[in-house]
């Protein structure tokens, strides 16, 4: 069985490792985009921060109301506290501490620690739930265009329903009814995100179908399957990147915006719920707002680039 | 003198892209007489179209530029005009016809309507009036059921049709001069002998000075008065079609000449002229035929040769003739 | 030009879309049947709270509704019901659920079609600008700009712009007023930040698919035929490329209303309290008011199949070349 996989790998993987020269190509000219270059530095600080950053912080989900609503460091609030023996407000001022750098939120969590979980969480829940959407929307895409008459049909029929709801109201339902876990949320966001990909990677195997070099296999006796994971697939692997990494800002957005309207898994600091407890305190601790927003917005900013760079550097009548 | 309607001298269109400098053009003189049909001649990508495309002003302009040169058309330098005096010219004075007609027309507008928009441009005209003068050019080009024609969207005729659609459109506001971008080249026989046939008849009957650029000899034989041979940007050798296919100067011409396939001589190989055009981005110094002509001297490869007059109407850009 | 089979199309479609709806109803049916939530949900605390038997409470509130009957008699009376325009009733608000929609859908209308509007008009002068003006100073911003506009969550937008203006400038209220008459300045002004937090991410996506349909037509041979007929730059632009780039832009704009425009009005009113279709969802996810959910989704799903069918319809007009036989 991993024998099979691992061929299976080997064989999708093929146009890169075996023809260094190809990649270094497709890399010098993706290197030539200075916001692509951005996007892939911020992604890599991101998994940095993914991988180390919970062995350096403290923990996101302590409670410590003695350090409530303090500010970043650098800032300072005032806190008005009611004496009910002078029956009047004293006010203080709160500076931000070192301790915590980017300051605490409402129930005294520290802020750095939860932007870096909310970063472990957007990171996997992007690579996962693409994964996944990714993956079914590249089988039936290239099963569609490979078996052609009635499948094709049937198959694109299904994947017109699932395009004519809209994406986010679908998952609002889905999650609503079956409940806010986060692997739950993962594999809603990938198997409902798969139809723009499959609709993409259908017309790129039916263009690919009608090239030479498939009815040249053809000729020479290879099989299906042959062709579909020999030829088609390799060739379409550029495409499927692109695809890929464009699709992980609008999968991260997804669950953010879950998190946001209340639908996230509560055990979990992500981005959009922090986000949400923020939008209620704009007043008194506005970076608990602030800082998962800016997080967010880098993320989706940097995949953009990058997978904008990437276009570019694989479209090759796009002079770079 | 007199009868010169148009006098192209010493062009130089320049591309400046990151790669270098395109030298598209880089030098180029020749005269349009009244009535006649010049062919400007050459292999692709020797600067016939960017010359055709000079004349009318219409280089894009970031990266190309015309740097020198004048096209004197009346007492107007057509290099020095502002775009709207320009304008006023393109369409109705002098008026262009490209090489594919498919990609040259809009798809999402008919025939009609694209005839008629260069009408009310360049002519006070009524839509009916206008109307009515598109479906008189097209029956005037041989399209059958005009009427019909004028709704068709460019996609619904054929690539004949479609070429004398785009001739009948150039011709609507009376130009005085044609200039043809290889109307020929992107067509079958039978309708390159239909419009040669036409070409043919706009001389004859409207007394059209047409330039018509090609690089098919035999349209030159059979359409043109005089022929200019361009290579590497430059006019090498001017002279009446007669004498550039009977007695032709230039190595280079000499060698197009003799690339011809002649049905009635047996041969083992194909005769063709050695080695490729020269890149415009690295254009030879000297004479930009010298690496591949058989007659190469030393002084080839060092100066450009001047022009020198063989007989009247005759003239070469070559140093064996000096 | 003859299009006589556009009749034949249309028809064929509209039937098709009906199939679709009604596939969409059934999947929406069966996942909320399947699903672990039952009209008692809400009231379990209450049930419980009283001392009473749970789940005699419980069997008594689903015999109510109506939820103790057999799969297949519940998805046909609903069916049936939907058919005779009863949405359900709602049970957080009392009231049908056709009657919360009536009273809700402007306000998700206006917002909608103002930041469309705004988008559309304001995105598409940028990007045709844009595209004339390649590799100027001003399209490297105006495509750097429009990548930020896409990027930015716009639910975190419509929360810095209510903290930058609303707590921190007091320049608007921070959430909206509904007791302002629609057509009214002082509504429009409330409008303003709901606009620009739903319109910028429209507006960037405008702003580039404007851009790259212009460019994707600029270096095409009729455009050079155009100028060689001594038309002015405006028209050979305006009209003539532009034109050409309709097409592509349809298709783009359509795809993307599908699905962004939903998501992105529902967060919007969320953010700013307007009482709109994305509102009362919202509301009546936390009260567990599964027909005002199912309804909600249902009503964007059918607007998605409009959409396409007039686009799909549109499209042969804008290109002379499209069949669809």
């Amino acid at each position: 069985m991993t024998k099979r996989l691992q061929d299976i790998a080997r064989r999708i993987g093929r146009p890169f490792y075996g023809n260094r020269r190809l990649i270094k190509y497709y890399w010098e000219r993706t290197r030539r985009n200075k916001l692509a270059v951005f996007g892939l530095a911020f992604i890599a600080f991101l998994i940095l921060l993914a991988l180390i950053g919970p062995l350096l912080t403290l923990d996101p989900m302590s409670v410590n109301f003695e350090e409530k609503n303090l500010p970043p460091v650098g800032f300072t609030t005032e806190k008005s506290v009611y004496h009910i023996e002078t029956d009047d407000f004293t006010t203080t001022e709160v500076f931000g501490t070192w301790r915590h750098p980017l300051g605490t939120e409402g129930k005294g969590r520290d802020m750095l620690a939860m932007i870096v979980s909310g970063a472990r969480i957007s990171l996997l829940v992007g690579l996962i739930a693409t994964g996944i959407a990714i993956i079914l929307g590249t089988i039936i895409g290239v099963l569609s265009a490979y078996l052609g008459g009635w499948a094709d049909n049937v198959l694109m029929r299904f994947t017109d329903i699932m395009m004519t709801f809209p994406f986010f109201l679908l998952l609002v339902l889905i999650v609503f009814i079956f409940g806010p876990s986060l692997a739950f949320i993962v594999l809603v966001i990938g198997l409902t995100g798969w139809t723009g990909t499959a609709r993409l990677i259908r017309s790129e195997a039916l263009s690919l179908r009608t090239r030479e070099f498939v009815t040249a296999a053809k000729a020479l006796g290879a099989s299906d399957g042959r062709i579909i994971f020999r030829h088609l697939i390799p060739n379409a692997i550029s495409l499927i990147i692109v695809i890929a990494t464009l699709s992980i800002p609008g999968v991260i957005l997804a669950e953010a915006a879950l998190s946001f309207i209340g639908l996230g898994d509560p055990t979990m600091a992500s981005w959009g719920i922090i986000l949400e407890a923020g939008q209620h305190s704009l007043d008194t601790s506005w970076w608990v707002a602030v800082e998962p927003g800016i997080m967010l917005f880098l993320t989706v900013l940097a995949f953009n680039f990058l997978g904008d760079g990437l276009r570019d550097a694989f479209d090759p009548k796009s002079n770079i | 003198m007199n009868n010169t309607i148009l006098k192209v001298n010493n062009l130089k269109t320049y591309f400046f892209t990151r790669r270098g400098i395109v030298k598209a053009v880089n030098g180029v003189d020749f005269e349009l007489k009244r009535g006649e049909c010049l062919c400007l001649v050459g292999e692709s990508g020797c600067g016939k179209t960017v010359t055709a495309l000079s004349i009318l002003g219409l280089i894009d302009s970031p990266p190309g530029r015309i740097i020198n040169g004048e096209v004197r058309y009346g007492n107007l330098d057509l290099v020095k005009c502002s775009p709207k005096q320009l304008r006023q010219i393109r369409g109705k004075e002098i008026a262009m016809i490209f090489q594919e007609a498919q990609s040259a027309l809009n798809p999402v507008f008919t025939i009609g309507d694209q005839i008629i928009e260069q009408l009310k441009l360049h002519l006070p005209l009524e839509h009916r009036e206008a109307r009515d003068r598109a479906m008189i050019l097209l029956e005037e080009m041989g399209i059958p059921t005009v009427e019909r024609v004028m709704s068709y969207y460019p996609h619904q005729l054929s690539g004949g049709m479609k070429q004398r659609a785009l001739i009948a459109m150039s011709l609507s506001c009376d130009p005085q001069i044609i200039i043809a971008d290889e109307p020929t080249t992107a067509v079958d026989v039978t309708i390159k002998a239909q419009i040669l046939d036409i070409f043919r008849e706009l001389k004859a009957k409207r007394q059209m000075s047409l330039i018509f650029i090609t690089h098919d000899l035999g349209a030159v034989a059979e359409i043109g008065d005089r022929a200019v041979v361009i290579y590497g940007g430059r006019d090498i050798e001017t002279a009446p079609v007669s004498e550039i296919i009977g007695s032709p100067k230039h190595p280079y011409t000499v060698g197009l000449i003799e690339c011809l396939p002649d049905i009635s001589k047996t041969t083992d190989r194909l005769v063709s002229i050695p080695g490729i055009i020269p890149s415009p981005i690295e254009l030879p110094q000297g004479c930009p035929f010298h690496p591949r002509c058989p007659k190469a001297m030393e002084i080839c490869s060092q100066q450009e040769p001047p022009q020198t007059t063989i007989s009247e109407g005759h003239k070469v850009n070559c140093h064996l003739y000096q | 030009m003859n299009k006589s089979w556009l009749r034949d199309y249309i028809i064929k479609r509209l039937f098709y879309s009906v199939i679709i709806a009604w596939s969409i109803l059934t999947i929406t049916f069966v996942l909320v049947r399947v699903g672990p939530t039952s009209p008692a949900d809400r009231y379990l605390a209450n049930i419980a709270a009283s001392g009473q038997d749970v789940s005699q409470v419980t069997a008594a509130i689903e015999a109510r509704y109506g939820v103790d009957k057999p799969i297949l008699e519940q998805y046909t009376d609903y069916m049936v019901n939907l058919f005779h325009g009863n949405w359900g009733w709602s049970f957080s608000t009392s009231m049908p659920v056709a009657e919360l929609i009536k009273s809700h859908w402007i306000y998700s209308f206006q917002l909608i079609l103002l930041s469309s509007l705004f988008a559309a008009v304001l995105g598409i002068l940028v990007g045709i600008y844009s595209a004339v003006k390649q590799y100027t100073r001003t399209d490297y911003i105006a495509t750097f700009l429009s990548f930020i506009g896409i990027s930015i969550p716009n639910f975190w937008l419509g929360v810095m712009l209510i903290l930058v203006f609303s707590v921190k400038l007091g320049l608007f209220k921070t959430y909206y007023d509904t007791t302002l008459p629609l057509f009214s300045l002082a509504n429009l002004n409330a409008l303003i930040l709901p606009i620009i937090t739903l319109g910028t991410g429209m507006l960037a996506g405008y702003v580039r698919y404007t851009r790259s349909a212009m460019l994707d037509n600029l270096r095409k041979g009729f455009v050079t035929t155009a100028r060689a007929k001594g038309l002015p730059e405006r028209t050979v632009i305006g009209k003539h490329v532009f034109r050409n780039a309709l097409l592509p832009l349809v298709t783009i704009i359509m795809f993307d209303l599908g699905s962004i425009v939903f998501g992105g009005a529902y967060l919007t009113e969320i953010v700013f309290g307007i009482p709109g279709l994305g509102q009362i969802s919202f509301n009546a996810i936390f009260a567990n008011d599964y027909p005002v959910v199912i309804a909600v989704t249902l009503i964007g799903t059918l607007l998605v199949l409009l959409v396409n069918l007039v686009t799909d319809i549109a499209y042969t007009y804008l290109d002379p070349r499209i069949r669809y036989d």
